[in-house]
């Protein structure tokens, strides 16, 4: 299967900008609502995290994200696009892992249909993390 | 009667196994649950549902041949 949802390494300045491209190609959207992830450089015992290694069930995953992006939209009658990409591996602290992008024809649907998709990302996604210090 | 499927670690439960993946014998999920905490008594410290041909499980389902068989820990996306 291809991997539509799934990105190696890190969520790049490029790629977000072709992201915003790609999903702000509709004039009947009014409202671009984006929620942006970013690995922290948390201290855990005293040890600074350097990076996340993410892991994911690839085929579940894309699967998963799938359903994601219908059931959102299927919430949220005023949603046009749904677009999201988790990383997998190496992704170092200040980077970004996670990317959402939601258009719809007002500001209300678009708001609450990303963090909606946040919410289930969290909740359905099969990617695990370990910490590299 | 007991079918051979395929198991798959994720996270913490990879870690625990030493393995992505291996063969196992079983012809429900209980029993194939039991195995494996007998297998790696340290998976018990590992919380885990398990999905069955990339579908989450609610309950517990009998195994077909060559079913694939997911040991997923708490997801950390996001």
């Amino acid at each position: 299967m291809k991997n539509r949802y799934l990105v190696g390494g890190p969520i790049t300045p490029l790629l977000i900008s072709e992201l915003m491209t790609l999903g702000n190609d509709d004039n009947a959207a009014g409202a671009i609502s984006i929620f942006i992830g970013k690995v922290r450089d948390d201290e855990v015992n005293g040890n600074r995290i350097e990076a996340l290694d993410y892991s994911a069930y690839s085929e579940m995953a894309e699967k998963e994200a799938d359903g994601i992006v219908k059931t959102v939209k299927a919430a949220f009658s005023d949603v046009r696009k749904v677009l999201l990409v988790h990383s997998t591996g190496m992704v170092k602290a200040g980077e970004v892992s996670l990317f959402i992008m939601v258009t719809s024809g007002h500001r209300d649907h678009a708001t609450r249909a990303c963090r909606h998709t946040l919410e289930m990302i969290k909740e359905r996604l099969p990617v695990w993390k370990k910490e590299i210090f | 009667m007991a079918t051979q499927v395929k198991v798959l670690y994720f996270g913490a439960a990879q870690q625990v196994a030493g393995k992505a993946s291996e063969d196992f014998t079983a012809e429900d999920t209980a029993s194939l649950r039991e195995q494996i905490l007998e297998r790696y008594p340290a998976m018990r410290r590992v919380t885990f549902r398990l999905a069955l041909n990339r579908n989450l499980l609610k309950e517990e389902s009998l195994l077909k041949e060559n079913d694939m068989i997911a040991i997923l820990p708490p997801f950390e996306g996001g």
